[in-house]
């Protein structure tokens, strides 16, 4: 099967390589490091890595990796590292990146840190399911005006912080923010 | 695969309930073996009679069962532990009920304990970098739902506070339950958010606490007047497409668990929603009562507003919904809950239930639906 990486927009797709295929890894670790934040002591360090994409282009956005099930088609965030399709059980995933805009299914605005101790982000904090147009849903932090936020309101895909390390590092997160209307 | 109903009929011999609070000064082997003896009193049983045990719990770490079983004695019978989430107890009680159903065993404990760390549960059911960015708060796990329900019923977070206020009613009424004192409307509408648009007093109290019941076949039933039998125990895990909040877009789940389960376990018992006197629907949240009874079959979606205003939820109305308080006071110990909702019923159908009793009841449902996802339907008859 020829490896690909599919953009998925509205004008249709375009081929990237396969961040599985050595040539795509190195590409992936290349945005990686482009995105870590050069020179200085202060890194940042993704919440994990591979959820998205850092660009080395000044201007071009970072996408969320994904993946699509080439025999049923299904869309799947995060992209499934095994390459088998949870929904019709075939090994046919192909790595793609997904839209960066989407509409909130639900929200909550949570004023309490959760239990575990795992999260070190602010308090209050918002996360809900947001629908891209392409047919997946996903669990996503909000930013931005959080008091303002509402079923169905359009956002759009930011990378952000989520809290500073103890060794001063930034730890970023993906996370939605409404798009302005203007 | 043999349909339950064409096995062996099991009975419920006894119960064991014991005070649930927060235990300081004991452990789940203290308060875990109180339940065991109390179920064991209750069916005029011994304790050497006991062919083998299911322990649900989710936090008690290696061997919980058999700790708990120390203290009573241990007697070289096979001890098993199930940690099926909220669905534990109700997970323990049917794989009991299954082994006397297929008269592998004629005697047999299930119970459920647990001592609850505090605070919010801290659910490890979560990836990595998904805790690192707080998704594992379960109240605004629900919330989410909670959103969806509201934008697709018009439920309002009134209605939920008058959940609250009803299952706080019947709690007043439950010796055993965690919170014993009733709220009003105004104080749980009151009280402090939590994770919009649910309040303090919309989410479950987490306690310690422990729940037993005895099934044997019908011949071993001491009994000749407390005769409950098992009219079906169904537990459904996940469906692709409807793993709770989110879901998929591309293909949607062809059915919900919790209706799935209320299915079988209709099927199974000949009863439909109509035949059931008295239900404990998962209410670890006030909002996911209402959308529980939904999914149970009790009414249409949106429909159970009316029931609720109308008071049909209340112990003497028509649909009386956790009479024991239900988990809002009742409190939630996870591996416990699921067993003292059948605890609750078994009461209900003897008759015992005291103040909070339905009057006449014969046929009772208790339903689980916990992380996982698992929903669990048992259905007792008299």
């Amino acid at each position: 099967m020829a490896s690909s990486f599919t953009f998925l927009n509205e004008s249709g797709p375009l081929e990237f390589h396969n961040p599985r295929s050595p040539a795509g890894l190195w590409a992936l670790r290349a945005w990686s490091r482009f995105g870590s934040g050069g020179m200085s002591s202060k890194k940042k360090i993704a919440v994990e890595e591979g959820l998205w994409t850092n660009p080395s282009i000044p201007g071009e956005k970072p996408h969320l990796i994904g993946s699509k099930c080439l025999s049923c088609g299904e869309l799947y965030f995060p992209r499934k590292k095994k390459g088998l399709c949870i929904h019709c059980q075939k090994r046919a995933l192909e790595d793609v990146l997904l839209s960066g805009k989407g509409k909130i299914v639900s929200f909550s605005v949570v004023v309490q840190p959760p239990a575990g101790g795992f999260y070190k982000g602010p308090v209050p904090y918002a996360y809900g399911a947001v629908e891209l147009p392409e047919g997946v849903e996903l669990f996503s932090l909000f930013t931005g005006n959080l008091d303002g936020l509402q079923v169905g309101m359009q956002v759009e895909m930011v990378i952000e912080k989520l809290f500073d390390d103890e060794e001063g590092n930034e730890i970023t997160t993906y996370k939605f923010i409404p798009t302005r209307i203007n | 695969m043999k349909p339950m109903n064409q096995m062996r009929g099991v009975a419920v011999a006894g119960i064991g309930l014991m005070r649930w609070k927060r235990y300081a000064d004991q452990e789940i082997y203290d308060f875990g073996s109180e339940a065991i003896l109390n179920a064991l009193n209750d069916a005029g049983m011994e304790w050497k009679e006991i062919q083998t045990a299911f322990c649900g719990s989710v936090y008690q770490g290696t061997g919980s069962g058999h700790q708990v079983i120390k203290e009573i004695g241990m007697t070289g019978i096979p001890i098993v532990n199930v940690e099926n989430a909220c669905s534990s107890g109700a997970s323990a009680f049917r794989l009991a009920y299954q082994s006397i159903a297929a008269e592998i065993y004629d005697i047999v404990l299930a119970v459920g304990f647990e001592k609850m760390p505090r605070g919010p549960i801290p659910s490890t059911a979560f990836r990595p970098y998904e805790l690192k960015m707080g998704f594992n708060f379960q109240p605004a796990n629900y919330a989410n739902e909670t959103v969806r329900y509201m934008t697709e019923t018009g439920a309002t977070v009134e209605d939920f506070s008058r959940v609250t206020v009803k299952n706080r009613k019947n709690g007043a009424l439950n010796p055993n339950a965690f919170f014993q004192a009733p709220v009003s409307f105004e104080e749980v509408m009151n009280s402090r958010v939590v994770a919009t648009p649910l309040r303090l007093l919309h989410c479950c109290p987490t306690c310690d606490g422990a729940a037993a019941i005895i099934l044997c076949s019908k011949n071993k039933l001491k009994s000749t007047t407390n005769r409950i039998t098992v009219a079906a125990s169904v537990l459904a895990s996940g469906v692709y497409g409807g793993v709770n909040p989110v879901k998929s877009v591309k293909f949607p789940p062809p059915f919900d668990i919790v209706e799935f389960s209320a299915k079988q376990a209709y099927e199974i018992s000949g009863y439909g929603p109509e035949d059931m006197n008295v239900v404990q629907a998962y209410d670890t949240m006030a909002p996911s009562e209402l959308w529980n009874l939904e999914k149970l079959g009790f009414c249409k979606k949106g429909e159970v507003l009316k029931l609720l205003s109308d008071g049909d939820l209340d112990i003497h109305g028509k649909l009386p919904v956790n009479t024991d308080g239900g988990l809002l006071s009742r409190g939630h110990p996870l591996g416990a809950t699921a067993a003292a909702q059948i605890c609750e019923i078994v009461l209900q159908l003897r008759g015992e239930a005291g103040p909070r009793q339905v009057t006449g009841a014969r046929i009772g449902l208790a339903h689980a639906r916990g992380a996982g996802p698992n929903s669990a339907v048992t259905i007792l008859k008299r």
